[in-house]
């Protein structure tokens, strides 16, 4: 018999304790999965090369302040910026409440040459610039509701006192984000009576070397005005908005380590009991001349092939069942997506052999420790 | 028919302590996750649920879901303020609030970042309409001065909101010089200035909404009609106690994240429970035959061994819920999607949360104990005894 076939019957010697522990442990180490990735699609910004080069203008008071509409030209003409769009939160619901998705209203000649990862139909985008009730889509909204290029949709905002009635025009996909709409910002003016504000400007900068004097230039043209404005990258401006979440990220990390630990002391037990049961055994090993760390390594197999295999359930399980939901849909907008990463996996794979082996170091040291003639005495 | 006395299970579990310290451990760590996150979507809704006075009417403009997205003219002001129904003060002046919420960005006192805080403009009758509100330190604001009050917890989180302090804001500077007390509501994440100063400080021209106290519940009706029936106010009138309960379902997500991570973990904890049982079951199979010899029944077994597990899972619990305690009343604060502002509240704990968690303690207990203990019924005598 080999050292791998020995260690597999003893492993399979109580095929339900076996069942039990692995699915306790995969349901630690789903959970585990689930938290990780929540906290990262919560508080890491998903950026990509463009967002890099994209700036955001806003009201110094908060995000919720408006700027004057005028500040466009002025910005325009800072050296570095290749195009500005206004950018403003309409906060709207389609039909019900519960229909909530991002919507924007925006500047339609200049809004795809800023967010230059959506891509949308040159004839859609050009039927979109010509009418001033249309809008654009992203792909994820559209299946959402079921929606077709020339459907009629109201939005009624919760935060401006106006209603778009939009036609929808195109749709666009790709980039990280593809959940927004975007419609004519003077359309939005005009239900406003001729609001003349913005809620930001969204900027694109030539390249990286112009973003800190693009920054710069913006807010100090703007300095002692009746609006001061704040600029920063996209990721600054992001991780802003995350900050006002509070700490999330301290609840999620310290229940992870309540259901991390817990795991720990299950899987610790029932090796524990494995190895009380078989003290015996042990004891006839060592007669027939096995050292104490041979016999070791057979209990430390054993364990950390079993944690491991409740990882791979586990975090392979999250994966598989995470990609194959519809997040988005299911939780109506929070999340974007939900992908469990490969360094997610890693860490909980890493996590479940790191505790395979630390659950079994305790009961393993008191088998070897115990003399031969102690281990053949013991009944089970 | 005898039952088995619960002494013989007590001492079967002190007996093989290791593996019950990790079955109560496990059902523990289920129940002081499960309590501690519905404690915090409960202290959400509970500050919604406290806050306004039944009495209080609070008129916005028609279509408008928030204060936020409200406005009010002055026009429509004049035509609200004298309206009979209202009720009056002392010197007769009508119990009316015309109020404006502006957001302004706040850094955070002990942490990096900040976040929104909500800046409320009323009246002079502001504090009369709210009679919740205590100041703790320092006096009210005064008109034409710049000055603000805060409310107590958001001056614990916030930078430069101590009395004396001063933040700007729109155009100026505004001096802090009270901090007040709302019974744990809402309104203790707002700072409170005069509305016209704040108007005047942010560019707005209108009102975002009215607080007003009818004279009673009679003439609340009437208030109400008369307002939402005239057709240059383009307004509608709620009560404020169910504008700010509405809002608790912005506890919505937290909910579900505790429901969620109960449910998964309660079946981890379930299947070590059982683990342990079976285990129990196995060490002590000789045991069960010396029961039944003895003239225990089948159903005497099987009770006993389902017992010991609901009494692992039961200590469990207690120790769990026992742990989630010091987290009550704990201030943290997060991110109110109705106001884009942040929200100040606490972790609440009640009676009815613990025995809730105490329910999942049992019930996972019941789970793991149900098989294991058929087992031990089943085992024939004989065999039994010869294990």
């Amino acid at each position: 018999m080999t050292a791998a076939g020995f260690i597999m019957r003893n492993a399979l010697r109580n095929k339900r304790r076996l069942l039990l522990t692995v699915l306790s442990v995969s349901l630690s180490l789903f959970l585990f999965a689930t938290l990780q990735t929540a906290l990262r699609e919560l508080t890491e910004p998903q950026t990509n090369a463009e967002a890099a080069l994209r700036v955001i203008t806003r009201h110094r008071i908060s995000v919720a302040t408006v700027l004057p509409q005028k500040y466009l030209n002025r910005i325009r003409q800072v050296p570095g910026v290749e195009a500005v769009s206004q950018f403003t939160w309409l906060g709207g619901v389609y039909q019900d409440e519960k229909n909530f998705f991002p919507q924007f209203a925006v500047d339609p000649d200049t809004i795809f040459k800023i967010i230059t990862e959506a891509k949308v139909d040159p004839l859609q985008r050009a039927a979109f610039e010509r009418e001033r009730t249309a809008c654009i889509v992203g792909i994820k909204t559209m299946n959402r509701f079921g929606w077709k290029v020339g459907d009629r949709i109201t939005l009624t905002s919760e935060i401006w006192n106006c209603s778009p009635e939009l036609v929808i025009r195109g749709v666009y996909s790709g980039g990280i984000d593809e959940s927004n709409l975007f419609f004519h910002h003077d359309y939005f003016d005009e239900l406003m009576d001729g609001f003349g504000k913005t809620g930001a400007f969204w900027i694109k900068v030539r390249d990286e070397a112009a973003i800190q004097p693009v920054i710069n230039a913006i807010d100090s043209s703007f300095r002692n005005s009746e609006a001061e404005t704040k600029t920063e990258t996209e990721r600054a401006f992001q991780l802003g908005f995350i900050s006002m979440f509070g700490n999330i990220q301290m609840l999620i990390g310290s229940i992870s380590t309540v259901v991390v630990f817990t795991m720990l002391l299950v899987t610790a037990s029932t090796m524990s009991m494995a190895i009380r049961e078989r003290m015996r055994e042990i004891a006839v090993l060592k007669v027939l001349g096995f050292r104490g760390s041979e016999i070791f390594g057979l209990i430390l197999a054993e364990s950390f092939g079993l944690a491991l295999l409740g990882g791979i359930v586990g975090c392979g399980g999250a994966r598989l069942l995470y990609s194959n939901l519809d997040i988005y849909t299911l939780t109506q907008g929070f999340f974007l997506k939900f992908e469990v990463t490969p360094h997610i996996l890693a860490s909980g794979l890493l996590l479940a052999g790191g505790l395979g082996v630390l659950s079994c170091l305790a009961p393993a040291w008191a088998g070897i420790r115990m003399s031969v003639l102690d281990g053949l005495k013991e009944v089970d | 028919m005898p039952s088995i006395p619960l002494s013989y299970n007590v001492r079967s579990i002190r007996v093989r302590w290791r593996t019950t310290l990790a079955t109560v451990w496990g059902v523990g760590a289920v129940v002081a996750v499960f309590v501690m996150v519905m404690s915090l979507a409960r202290g959400l809704k509970a500050t919604y649920v406290q806050t306004g006075d039944p009495r209080n009417l609070l008129v916005l403009r028609s279509g408008s879901t928030a204060e936020s997205s409200s406005q009010i003219t002055r026009e429509e002001l004049a035509r609200m303020k004298y309206l009979p129904g209202i009720e009056r003060d002392a010197q007769g002046r009508p119990m009316f609030s015309p109020e404006i919420i502006v957001l302004i960005y706040l850094d955070r006192l002990n942490a990096e970042g900040g976040a929104n805080v909500l800046v409320r403009g009323m009246g002079e009758m502001g504090l009369v309409v709210r009679p919740s509100v205590k100041l703790v330190e320092g006096r009210m604001f005064e008109s034409g001065r710049r000055e603000c009050v805060v409310s107590r917890r958001i001056a614990n989180r916030f930078a430069n909101c101590r009395i004396g302090d001063s933040f700007k804001a729109g155009k100026g500077e505004w001096t802090v010089v009270g901090l007040y007390e709302a019974e744990r509501s809402a309104y203790e994440s707002e700072i409170w200035a005069d509305a016209d100063e704040v108007r005047a400080a942010f560019g707005r021209d209108f009102y975002g909404s009215i607080l007003l106290r009818p004279e009673s519940e009679e003439t609340a009706a009437r208030v109400t009609k008369r307002i939402e029936s005239d057709l240059a106010l383009n307004a509608r009138v709620l009560k404020e106690t169910d504008y700010y309960s509405d809002q608790t379902r912005s506890a919505g997500p937290i909910q579900f994240m505790g429901g969620f991570l109960a449910a998964i973990m309660s079946i981890g904890a379930a299947f070590a429970a059982m683990n342990t049982m079976y285990a129990a079951v196995g060490a002590r199979t000789r045991e069960i035959g010396t029961l039944r010899v003895l003239g225990f029944k089948r159903r005497s077994i099987y009770l006993s061994f389902l017992l010991e597990s609901v009494i692992l899972s039961g200590v469990g619990g207690l120790l769990g819920c026992l742990a989630s305690l010091p987290l009550n009343g704990v201030a943290t604060g997060t991110f109110g999607w109705t106001t884009f502002a942040e929200i100040a509240f606490e972790f609440r704990i009640t009676p009815e949360l613990l025995g809730k968690g105490m329910i999942f303690a049992l019930a996972m207990g019941i789970l793991g104990g149900l098989l294991p203990a058929r087992m031990a019924a089943r085992k024939p005598v004989l065999d039994a005894l010869k294990a």
